[in-house]
């Protein structure tokens, strides 16, 4: 069925759009910008802001692009002197309370606000006498500090809150100028989608408690990649300076799957890539017993001779589902496909209520790569139901096993248990990026891996979607690799030995 | 155009027991309602289009044309609101009415509500009408007594309930769509148009709200015709319209009279001029959102919406202050800015912080903390604020703020200088 479409102009441009659509919209389609604050993508119109005005040819007065149909023959305009002159006045009623103490705030160089100032303002001062003062430093939520003096009231978090988590943990109280952003009294916001509150506050009245006052923002970098936390696999920003190999946040970034939001949960992934927390080194043990810390190519010749040692039968598999297609494809067509494995079982969370979801983005799979590695698994023809392989492992009588390690460990309570576990088989090779590890003596031998934003692939999520991890951080260790990386060295030695 | 002075909507003013419904049926009260049942919807609407008449409340927007914009064929409820809550400064026509003639408003609510097939109504009353309250709610109480609201009224098959509400005393909830959010017991703030309450108003459903004194108008017009309506008032401000006047006058109070009566004659005669002694300084025509006039543009006044426009001001609710030369107009205007920073609701950024910028200007000015140049500045910041927020309440404060500083800036910044 064909969609009915209108044809208008913005700036005499002509445009043609389906029926329905806003200016806002078209405009943002067609690469014209109207400046906006309250207006989101993602959440109904509330035209409070009254920045994105517009002048329409005809018209006595301007009207907001953010609430306006396009009509058949309408002609827009977004860029005369008027309209520069509205937008000049918004900003100004903007700024007219607002703290403007960018220095100390954390949204200083990605603030809507300083933008537009920059844009359009860079003007002094009209106000002679004291601004209104407001409640300021609100631990408004577990993760949620408020300063209402910088809120401009556009109104995103009211809307997010009634619309997309439908708590309606947020309001507007008060009137006029003395209006403040809030909860309800003696509450406090607690759901799993706080922080996408300070992704959408145009100003920096949100703020993360983990991130602020960690990092300016201008000293970032990002890359587009997909949030390892569950098996949504939303489309994700990670933000980190690599050149002091540390990773500060993760943003979502729209996309079919998860629109403009992301869940905290998945915000926290990036914590484990961090120096402190990471498994920097190899783990090797000595002919004494002494297990040392080793460079990655030692891990792998130790690992590739144990390797050549052994008899295939004694030789297991253990993959936990947080690695990426390519991962399982290069791993399985060494070991089984060119080894010979037969034994190979899967690391899954003993607690884990895999048939859960939150209505919104969190499921409770916590894998990003369920599907791929059941995919995988089918490909070299071995098994590929879910099933925790820990008890089936213990019995096997493997004497040479291979875990690849669930990449976020959080998400595995049960994880440290399991390692102890392992620790009572014979001879173990960890491939992890956990740094935790070390503290169990009986892992005699490991090998550092790369994390998630440091690797290109793809994950399959829930719904069979493929999401692609498009770039990568360069390794946030110089002894980190991924598991193709680590199966092509261990392939290169082994084929040199025969 | 003729000068009588008829007594239509305030008939039974000053007629013993003249609030009953008993009074109200002797002096051919709901014969109107019958009238309409056996006219069709469209009939109905007609006439009230016919008659041209105007919404009382303050826009003059056309009553019948506004009926005609809900939905004919739209199933599901359809809604009708009185507004009575009625909150400009220097307004009391509604208080008034509503006080003396309670069945006029609610006989002209069941003809609208059958005209655009509503069959639920609310009548919205200012909380601070305490005594008016009682007494719209005993009219109800007599109305569904008489078979008069409810089920099948007067075998017509139409049914309307009718219900009485009560607001918290925010001025903003005599603004439609602020009414609307408030009966539906949200934060009491105006709703973004489009789309209009005629198709999604009170929850999400055809709503229309017209103003207590446009509602009394109906039984009238409808009983008698739209023509016999017309004979008073003139072709684009037809009927008589009651005006609530208030200053240091010999009678100050609401009176009836047809519009585009003379302003002098109605100072002279119905409200009994100035005190002695007084002269005029300024006239506010209109409620406090309206630009103020000076005595000489009040010369050839005529009180209707054509003259008021023509002389940059507006009608707007019939609320007539008369400013006294005792007066001081820098105290006027930091009262009238205090009231709308007070009442803004705070959605819209140039409405919120314009209100209270305006307002911190003035405290400046009225305290001489504040340079010359800030007379200025409330004319400056007051002409952003116009036509461009959600509703008129931005413009209902920078129109007169403009106005004192044109037609008083001497005064002003005189009060400035004597710092």
């Amino acid at each position: 069925m064909s969609q009915e479409t209108v044809t208008f102009s913005i700036n005499e441009k002509e445009i043609t759009v389906p029926k329905g659509t806003t200016v806002m919209e078209a405009a943002k389609k067609n690469d014209v910008y109207i400046p906006h604050f309250c207006w989101h993508p993602g959440l109904p119109i509330a035209g409070v802001c009254r920045f994105c005005m517009v002048k329409v040819d005809g018209r006595p007065k301007m009207e907001i692009a953010c609430n306006l149909q396009a009509t058949p023959g309408m002609k827009v305009f977004t860029e005369t002197p008027e309209v520069k002159d509205t937008h000049k006045w918004a900003l100004e009623f903007h700024l007219v309370n607002h703290p403007l103490d960018c220095p100390i705030c954390d949204q200083a160089g990605e603030c809507r606000l300083q933008d537009y100032y920059m844009e359009v303002g860079k003007y002094k001062s009209q106000m002679e006498r004291p601004k209104v003062l407001k409640p300021k430093a609100l631990p408004i939520g577990d993760d949620l500090v408020l300063d209402t003096e910088r809120c401009i009231l556009c109104d995103r978090c009211v809307r997010f809150e009634e619309k997309i988590t439908k708590t309606g943990a947020l309001g507007i109280f008060n009137r006029g100028d003395r209006a403040v952003v809030g909860t309800y009294p003696d509450k406090k916001i607690h759901h799993n989608y706080q922080t996408n509150l300070v992704d959408i506050c145009p100003v920096g009245a949100f703020t993360s408690k983990d991130f602020r006052f960690k990092q300016r923002v201008w000293f970032l970098k990002d890359k587009p990649s997909v949030c390892p936390g569950c098996s949504t696999g939303c489309s994700v920003d990670v933000y980190a300076k690599p050149e002091v190999r540390s990773y500060f946040r993760v943003k979502p970034r729209e996309s079919d799957v998860n629109g403009h939001w992301m869940c905290d949960v998945g915000r926290k992934t990036y914590r484990h890539m961090n120096q402190e927390e990471r498994l920097r080194s190899g783990i090797v043990t000595g002919a004494d017993g002494f297990r040392t810390r080793s460079r990655f190519d030692e891990a792998a010749s130790v690992l590739a001779a144990k390797l050549l040692e052994a008899d295939t039968n004694d030789i297991a598999l253990l993959v936990s589902p947080q690695y990426t297609c390519e991962e399982y494809n290069a791993f399985f067509s060494f070991f089984v496909g060119k080894l010979g494995v037969k034994k190979v079982f899967q690391w899954r969370e003993p607690t884990e209520k895999i048939e859960t979801f939150d209505g919104i983005l969190y499921r409770g799979d916590h894998n990003p790569n369920t599907r791929g590695l059941a995919d995988a698994l089918k490909k070299h023809g071995l098994p590929s139901d879910v099933k925790n392989g820990f008890d089936d492992l213990a019995r096997s009588g493997a004497k040479l096993v291979i875990a690849l390690v669930p990449e976020i460990g959080f998400q595995y309570p049960s994880l440290n248990a399991q390692i102890s576990k392992l620790e009572e088989l014979s001879f173990v090779s960890l491939w992890t990026i956990n740094g935790t590890v070390f503290s169990h003596k009986g892992i005699a031998h490991a090998i550092p891996m790369k994390g998630y934003a440091e690797k290109k692939g793809t994950f399959v999520n829930f719904e069979g979607k493929v999401r692609e991890l498009a770039h990568a951080f360069p390794a946030g260790s110089d002894d980190a690799r991924d598991v193709v990386e680590v199966v092509a060295v261990l392939s290169e030695v082994l084929s040199h030995s025969n | 155009m003729t000068q009588e002075k008829p007594k239509i909507l305030l008939k039974f003013e000053g007629m013993p027991n003249g609030r009953a419904l008993k009074t109200y049926m002797a002096h051919s009260g709901y014969e109107a309602l019958k009238k309409a049942f056996a006219m069709s919807k469209e009939d109905v609407i007609n006439e009230v289009k016919a008659s041209g008449l105007r919404g009382r409340g303050g826009a003059g927007f056309p009553t019948g044309l506004k009926w005609s914009f809900v939905p004919k064929d739209m199933p599901g409820p359809k809604y009708l609101i009185c507004n009575n809550d009625e909150s400009e400064p220097g307004t009391f026509k509604d208080r008034h009415l509503c006080s003396v003639s309670p069945h006029m408003v609610i006989e002209g609510m069941i003809i609208a509500g059958f005209a655009i097939g509503a069959n639920k109504g609310y009548i919205y009353t200012r909380y601070e009408f305490q005594e008016e309250i009682g007494q719209v709610e005993a009219a109800i109480k007599e109305a569904y007594e008489a078979g008069l609201l409810g089920k099948n009224i007067l075998g017509s098959g139409f049914d309307f309930d009718l219900d009485h509400y009560t607001g918290a005393g925010a001025y903003i909830c005599g603004e439609e769509t602020g009414l609307i959010s408030s009966l539906e017991g949200k934060k009491g703030q105006p709703k973004l148009k489009p789309p209009f309450p005629a198709v999604s108003g009170y929850l999400a459903r055809p709503t229309i709200v017209n103003n207590t004194e446009t509602l009394a108008n109906v039984p009238h017009i409808i009983l008698n015709g739209a023509k016999e309506f017309r004979k008073y008032g003139s072709e684009k401000s037809p009927g008589t319209k009651l005006f609530s006047i208030s200053g240091a006058l010999g009678k100050p109070g609401v009176y009836e009279v047809p519009l585009g009566y003379s302003w002098n004659r109605f100072l002279n005669e119905e409200a009994g001029g100035l005190l002695p002694g007084l002269s005029l300084k300024a006239l506010i025509p209109g409620g406090a959102s309206a630009p103020l006039l000076t005595p000489k543009e009040c010369e050839d006044l005529t009180l209707d919406y054509e003259c008021m426009a023509a002389k940059g001001t507006m009608l707007g609710s019939g609320a007539i202050m008369v400013i006294d030369n005792r007066q001081s107009m820098v105290e006027l205007l930091r009262c009238t800015i205090e009231f709308f920073a007070h009442e803004s609701c705070g959605q819209c950024t140039p409405c919120r912080e314009g209100t209270g910028w305006l307002n911190n200007i003035m405290v400046g000015i009225n305290d001489r903390e504040v340079g010359a140049d800030s007379v200025d500045r409330l004319h400056l910041v007051s002409k952003q604020m116009g036509g461009r927020t959600i509703c008129a309440l931005s413009d209902a404060c920078a129109m007169p703020v403009m106005s004192y500083v044109q037609k008083f800036s001497d005064e002003l910044k005189a009060h400035l200088a004597k710092g």
